[in-house]
């Protein structure tokens, strides 16, 4: 009789702690959420790799970083851009504490607080995730130029090498060692915040192995499928403004340091210094009225173009990466600098 | 007078140079990194002289100078502008510290080349280092036909060295100088009154008037005792104005030389007998590499 109980005791721990780890199979926090969509019946991207090695992961890493890399047999790739780094432009974290969010005021304060730069384009942080790439008035502006590439996470890449750096196009390899360093940034689980009883459906969906379509859209509403692009015009007069908007010094100067001066830094992408001098803060302020490249407005707004001879630029900043209230706080900062 | 330098005394000066190009290097590699002043000089010139600043890694600096004659020539050489040399020249950055360049100057048919080492670098903070040091040494070498065929001519008589410290600080954005332990040595000097060493203190100035102009000054004093009475310190005085991708030099001085050679040991116009040449820099960069 002892003998069953024990054995009785036995086969119910088993049976409870082989639950648990099945639990924590299923939805431990580093669970990929492509994975976890996939297995709830959302087909996998075109962009979707099964596996990934890691020695291309590292050369894509090299690529996006230093604009090249060491190849196996030893050599140096050539550059993609003579000009352009991915990460000029491109954050490599999470940079909007709401991830379905694109709010430049949020964004300003998070990327200060975790030491980051606010730049002109999204984040690699889950650019796998995404469904749409190059979106909205970058559509409408470009039209079939970023057709392709809003639709697919290649060609906007490959657009992204050839246009916006100012370089040429990837070649398969760099491609694919790009494409398969940014499955290392692609969502976990713990990164989308869900409430317990989210969890629990998601675990008991798993564990059924059906589909399940409402669970796919639940996932789906937790981040952005794709970063809002809103071109905006400057304002109807540029000596006055934004003249509902009060500018914030403060915050003014938290973008001039980590925006502006990323790249009108020694040595940076921008041949134009800007340091924080009174010739500088002048040159702005002289120009709010102009129609000139110096013009915050202006330049904020439409960016510079690349011309034969100089090939560097400046990308224009939507609404969704400055808003027209962060404009005011960097005027408000040079005024302020200029006192 | 031909002194030729022996291969010996050659070898010593060299040698020094490395040792100090050397020390600079090791100094280099001392971890800077306190808050470094950029662009104590607008350009990797100041006006005929190099400034502290070098070229970007990777980038390709060509460089069109040309000097005007003097301006008291009158209006029957149009104020001097009849009369013009140019050097054409490119420089490459091979680090962001280490530059080289090369050029070639239709007076006397001169071909330059040069190695400038940004060795320190001026930074403020805690630990604040106060100037920014760099290195320079250049070779020119004439290629004109010989004056006197007739007498025996030395390859080593064509050649002539610069070697400089650039000392410069950066006082405040507006306000930059620059000092220039000059050594210029010229294997072949004309008649005996001329040294065939010529030791000079350089001074240079920056005067940040607006946010894309700056005005600089440059004065090169050969020590005395070198140079027989009827040639004079180099004065210089210029105008920098910076748009996208260049930067435009005018200015005015009484050499006409645009090699240390020549504006530091062989400056004869006098200011303030009208003896001022024109002159201008334009340098368009162009990236050759990436950056990283």
């Amino acid at each position: 009789m002892k003998n069953l109980i024990y054995i009785v005791i036995l086969a119910w721990l088993s049976l409870a702690l082989s639950f648990d780890l099945s639990t924590s199979n299923e939805l431990a926090p580093d669970k990929s959420v492509s994975e976890i969509l996939n297995a709830l019946g959302d087909p996998n991207p075109t962009h979707y790799r099964a596996n990934i090695d890691p020695q291309q992961v590292e050369m894509g890493r090299q690529l996006v970083y230093n604009g090249r890399t060491k190849m196996p047999d030893g050599s140096m790739s050539n550059y993609i851009s003579k000009f352009y780094v991915c990460t000029d432009c491109h954050n490599q974290v999470q940079e909007d504490p709401i991830l379905t969010e694109s709010d430049p005021e949020k964004r300003l304060q998070y990327i200060n607080e975790k030491g980051l730069k606010f730049l002109q384009a999204t984040t690699f942080w889950g650019m796998v995730n995404r469904e749409f790439w190059y979106n909205d008035d970058y559509v409408l502006k470009y039209g079939s130029l970023v057709e392709a590439a809003h639709k697919s996470l290649e060609e906007s890449t490959q657009l992204c090498a050839r246009e916006c750096s100012s370089g040429r196009y990837l070649e398969a390899w760099e491609l694919e060692a790009i494409i398969q360093y940014y499955w290392t940034l692609e969502l976990k689980i713990k990164d989308l915040n869900l409430s317990s009883s989210e969890y629990s459906s998601l675990e008991t969906a798993l564990k059924s192995g059906n589909q399940n379509p409402t669970l796919i859209k639940m996932l789906k509403s937790k981040y952005a499928l794709k970063s809002p692009a809103t071109f905006v015009s400057e304002p109807e007069n540029r000596g006055e403004g934004f003249s509902d908007l009060v500018g914030n010094a403060e915050n003014g100067e938290l973008i001039w340091e980590n925006s502006c001066k990323t790249c009108h830094r020694e040595y940076g992408p921008s041949q134009l210094l800007l340091d924080n001098s009174r010739f500088t803060f002048n040159k702005f302020k002289r120009n709010f009225k102009k129609d000139s490249n110096f013009n915050l407005y202006t330049i904020i707004r439409h960016g510079t173009y690349a011309e034969p001879g100089h090939r560097q630029y400046m990308p224009l900043y939507p609404e969704e990466r400055m808003s027209n209230q962060q404009i005011e706080d960097i005027r408000a900062f040079i005024e302020r600098e200029l006192q | 007078m031909d002194r030729s330098w022996g291969t010996e005394q050659l070898k010593t000066m060299t040698k020094y140079f490395i040792i100090l190009f050397g020390g600079l290097i090791a100094l280099s590699s001392v971890a800077q990194d306190r808050q470094v002043v950029p662009q104590l000089f607008k350009d990797t010139r100041v006006v005929n002289g190099h400034s502290v600043q070098t070229s970007e890694k990777s980038e390709m600096k060509f460089i069109i100078s040309h000097r005007f004659g003097y301006v008291n020539t009158g209006i029957k050489e149009l104020f001097g502008l009849d009369q013009s040399t140019i050097r054409i020249g490119l420089d490459y950055g091979i680090s962001n510290r280490l530059t080289v360049g090369l050029g070639r100057s239709s007076f006397e048919k001169t071909v330059d080349g040069f190695l400038k080492f940004n060795a320190l670098r001026q930074t403020k903070g805690d630990k604040a280092f106060p100037v920014s040091v760099t290195a320079f040494a250049s070779s020119a070498m004439t290629t004109i036909e010989w004056k006197d065929e007739e007498r025996e001519n030395y390859f080593s008589s064509r050649l002539a060295y610069t070697y400089q410290i650039l000392i410069a600080r950066k006082f405040s954005d507006a306000f930059s100088w620059q000092i220039m332990p000059t050594l210029v040595h010229q294997n072949l000097v004309p008649t005996g009154e001329f040294s065939n060493d010529i030791l000079a203190i350089g001074s240079a100035t920056r005067l940040q008037v607006s946010k894309m102009i700056s005005i600089q000054t440059e004065y090169y004093y050969a020590l005395p005792n070198q140079l027989p009475d009827n040639y004079t310190n180099s004065l210089s005085v210029g105008v920098d104005i910076e748009t996208k991708g260049h930067v435009f030099q005018l200015h005015l001085s009484n050499s006409r030389g645009m090699i240390e050679k020549y504006f530091v040991a062989n400056t004869t116009g006098k200011w303030e007998k009208g003896d001022i040449s024109m002159g201008f820099n334009i340098t368009r960069d162009f990236r050759l590499r990436g950056r990283k």
